[in-house]
């Protein structure tokens, strides 16, 4: 990984996809260094129910003068962004093409909350799911509920994560919730599916990040710090309703058994991480899965993790759908060369990760340094 | 050798003969509104929205733009046959096709040769009447005018403009400078097409962009409106002794004040909609009686209008003496504001319609 670009999160009134994803992708390449790229994949979550529009690789493309590249759209629900990445990895590493670019881009506030969150709602089973009014924070709650009975806690037990995330966005000039905010402002915060308040979720917001991918043939004449990408990996879940403790999030385990197995738990524990944390349950679960907290402790040692999720997290960094994956490793590729949002990481380690839902599927990636 | 002729804008031939007010006695806490949908405690704090005012039953738009007209013409000791033009400002009319102003006009004893419309701009339409009616007067097509902002306005239950969208109206009588109490300095208009809050044909309830009718819509027109009449007119704020915004809500007009270069204290005396809510076509021009009723003569205050789609009309107005003498003519908005009775959320609902009953 040679290069990484990302704009600020947030209500942009005054631009759309293709200005979004043109400021990007225009600053990767400059920053990058590279003439020319043989691959955009263009993570994307909602182009067809919110902008109308189908094939957003090949629209962008054009309406960025670049039809000289192959271009393909990825969608994986929420994940969408580290499935691109996924793509792109697999085409290096299939000698199919040498240098690809990872454009994560998110409109959706061409329309008010309401029509956001029905289509949203889609990443869950339309049929079985979502058409019986069951939408990701209805799921959220439920966990949230089961976890708390699970382990004797109070709602007040779990407030530390959201307020930690305000805290890290309030350095992270990308963020779209830079403000701080109390523990009291998340209780007295509005009720968006009980437990779960509005300071327990995300905002809704814009947003573009790029990256640029290459071989380690290109790479030897490049004259940029690179990070070398070393491990994606991506699994699927069963739906809510066959498992037996929803408090466990399946897939996520997968990637980080897999993630053991082939490197070791060391990783893990030294690496700056970014969580999918739409929901702040989620956090606490992710913590757990991640093997950092023993069952039920997460919420003792949120405060005692540095480097995890330093952007403010989709809780507060904001989650622009698609382009969420694309921003953790934009993030964690800053963070590891020059430094991002206030701090600077001397590990050997960064971790993103991303979930769709309730764990419907998870995916991991792993970064590392070049020593 | 070339003469310069000074030719005065024409709204400076003109002024305000009368104005009149009108706000339903019924009141609903913004607490108790807040409170049924789940909406965060500190909200109505935040939004600076204590009760609203709720029209009931036999109120509707027709009846307080008529009232408040009323007091006008007492207020301009006219005779109502030389009013030659009508113009009501809503966007809660009674009728969908024949006009309110009609209505209201026959009511007052107003003359039969006259121009009569309802006109509709979401909350500014009002502001609009005004400026017809100054360029009708500065003319010399009529020799009074009078233009009427009056609203029952809709929100749909649990949407958050229901904490403020309210009912309530008021009514200018335009005309003569050398008849006024307060004079047209400069009044410009500044309109571009900006979906932030709309209804569409047929429905019951407004839609809205939710943070989109702030900054692009609410702050920006107003904003450039009144640097517009600034440049114009080569005026700063401390030029101003008051400044009247449209009000949404409590917050926004002491915000873009701020924007603009306003302290609080100018802005205050014409806040009204943190105790009697946004009466759309009302807002800013109950705002302006009742800074009217407070002002001295030679005083300067600046009015700015907002309307969603979206415009804003920008007034200079200078008081000129007699001011006193005309604000005892009539009820003082300070008196309307206090002339009030609690209702609760269900009596709120009942007033404005919101059961929907099967009658016959």
């Amino acid at each position: 990984m040679i290069g990484s670009a990302l704009t600020k999160v947030g209500r942009h009134f005054n631009r759309g996809y293709k200005e979004l994803a043109g400021e990007v992708i225009s600053n990767v390449i400059s920053k990058s260094g590279i003439e020319s790229v043989d691959l955009v994949v263009v993570s994307n979550m909602l182009s067809d129910s919110i902008l109308d529009q189908l094939d957003l690789s090949t629209i962008l493309m054009q309406n960025l003068g670049m039809t000289k590249v192959q271009a393909l759209r990825i969608e994986t629900g929420e994940s969408s962004g580290l499935a691109a990445l996924e793509v792109a990895w697999a085409a290096i590493k299939s000698g199919a093409a040498e240098k690809v670019l990872v454009v994560g881009v998110e409109k959706v506030t061409e329309y008010p909350t309401y029509k956001i969150n029905k289509v949203y709602g889609k990443i869950v089973d339309y049929e079985i799911e979502f058409i019986r009014n069951i939408t990701p924070p209805d799921y959220a709650a439920l966990i949230m509920k089961a976890y708390l009975r699970r382990y004797g806690l109070k709602r007040e037990d779990i407030i530390g994560w959201p307020v930690k995330m305000h805290e890290n966005a309030s350095k992270n000039t990308y963020a779209q919730l830079g403000f701080k905010v109390s523990p009291e402002r998340v209780l007295d915060s509005m009720v968006i599916s009980d437990p779960i308040h509005l300071l327990d979720t995300f905002p809704i917001g814009d947003g573009a990040a790029a990256l640029v991918l290459t071989s380690n043939r290109v790479l030897r004449n490049a004259e940029v710090e690179p990070v070398e990408l070393v491990h994606v990996s991506s699994a699927i879940s069963v739906q809510m309703h066959l498992r037996d403790d929803i408090t466990r999030l399946p897939a996520t385990a997968t990637v980080v058994s897999r993630l053991k197995e082939k490197f070791n738990e060391k990783v893990i524990r030294e690496a700056a991480i970014e969580l999918h944390d739409s929901y702040s349950i989620y956090a606490y679960l992710l913590i757990e899965e991640f093997g950092l907290a023993n069952r039920g402790q997460a919420p003792k040692v949120v405060n005692e993790l540095e480097f995890i999720n330093i952007s403010g997290g989709l809780k507060a960094r904001g989650h622009p759908f698609g382009a969420t994956g694309v921003y953790q490793v934009a993030e964690l590729y800053k963070l590891m060369t020059e430094g991002f949002a206030g701090k600077k990481f001397d590990g050997k380690y960064a971790i993103a990760h991303s979930m769709s839902g309730p764990d419907y599927n998870a995916r991991l990636a792993l970064l590392q340094k070049i020593v | 050798m070339s003469r310069v002729l000074f030719v005065p804008r024409p709204e400076s031939l003109t002024g305000i003969i009368g104005w009149g007010v009108y706000i339903p006695r019924q009141r609903v806490k913004a607490d108790e509104i807040a409170g049924l949908w789940g909406f965060e405690k500190s909200l109505p704090k935040v939004l600076w929205i204590e009760e609203k005012a709720v029209a009931s039953v036999d109120e509707d738009t027709v009846t307080m733009g008529w009232y408040a007209a009323k007091v006008a013409i007492e207020r301009g000791s006219i005779n109502p046959e030389f009013i030659g033009a009508v113009f009501v400002g809503t966007e809660s009319k009674p009728y969908a096709v024949k006009p309110s102003a009609t209505i209201i006009a026959d009511a007052l004893g107003v003359s039969k040769k006259k121009l009569s419309t309802d006109m509709e701009f979401a909350c500014r339409a009002g502001g609009e009447g005004i400026r017809l009616a100054i360029a009708l007067v500065a003319s010399g097509s009529i020799r009074y005018g009078l233009a009427i902002g009056s609203d029952t306005a809709q929100a749909s239950p649990g949407d958050v403009l229901e904490l403020t969208a309210s009912s309530g109206a008021a009514a200018y009588l335009i005309g003569p400078v050398s008849e006024s109490v307060a004079r047209f300095e400069g009044v410009v208009t500044y309109i571009t097409d900006t979906p932030d809050f709309w209804r569409r044909e047929g429905s019951k309830y407004p839609s809205h962009g939710e943070i989109f009718t702030g900054e692009p819509a609410y702050f920006h027109h107003i904003v450039e409106a009144v640097n517009m009449l600034f440049n114009e007119l080569g005026l700063r704020p401390g030029d101003f002794d008051y400044a009247v915004f449209h009000q949404p809500n409590g917050k926004f007009p002491l915000q873009v004040g701020r924007k603009l270069g306003f302290p609080k204290e100018k802005i205050l005396p014409g806040i009204v909609t943190p105790w009697i809510g946004n009466t759309y076509n009302g807002s800013a021009l109950i705002g302006l009686a009742k800074v009217l009723e407070q002002a001295k003569p030679g005083e300067r205050i600046l009015v700015a209008t907002f309307g969603s789609g979206a415009g804003s009309d920008a007034f200079s107005i200078v008081v000129r003496d007699g001011i006193e003498e005309k604000v005892e003519k009539g009820p003082k908005v300070d008196d309307l504001l206090k002339r009030k009775k609690y209702v609760s959320y269900s009596q709120y609902a009942k007033s404005r319609r919101l059961y929907i009953r099967n009658i016959g």
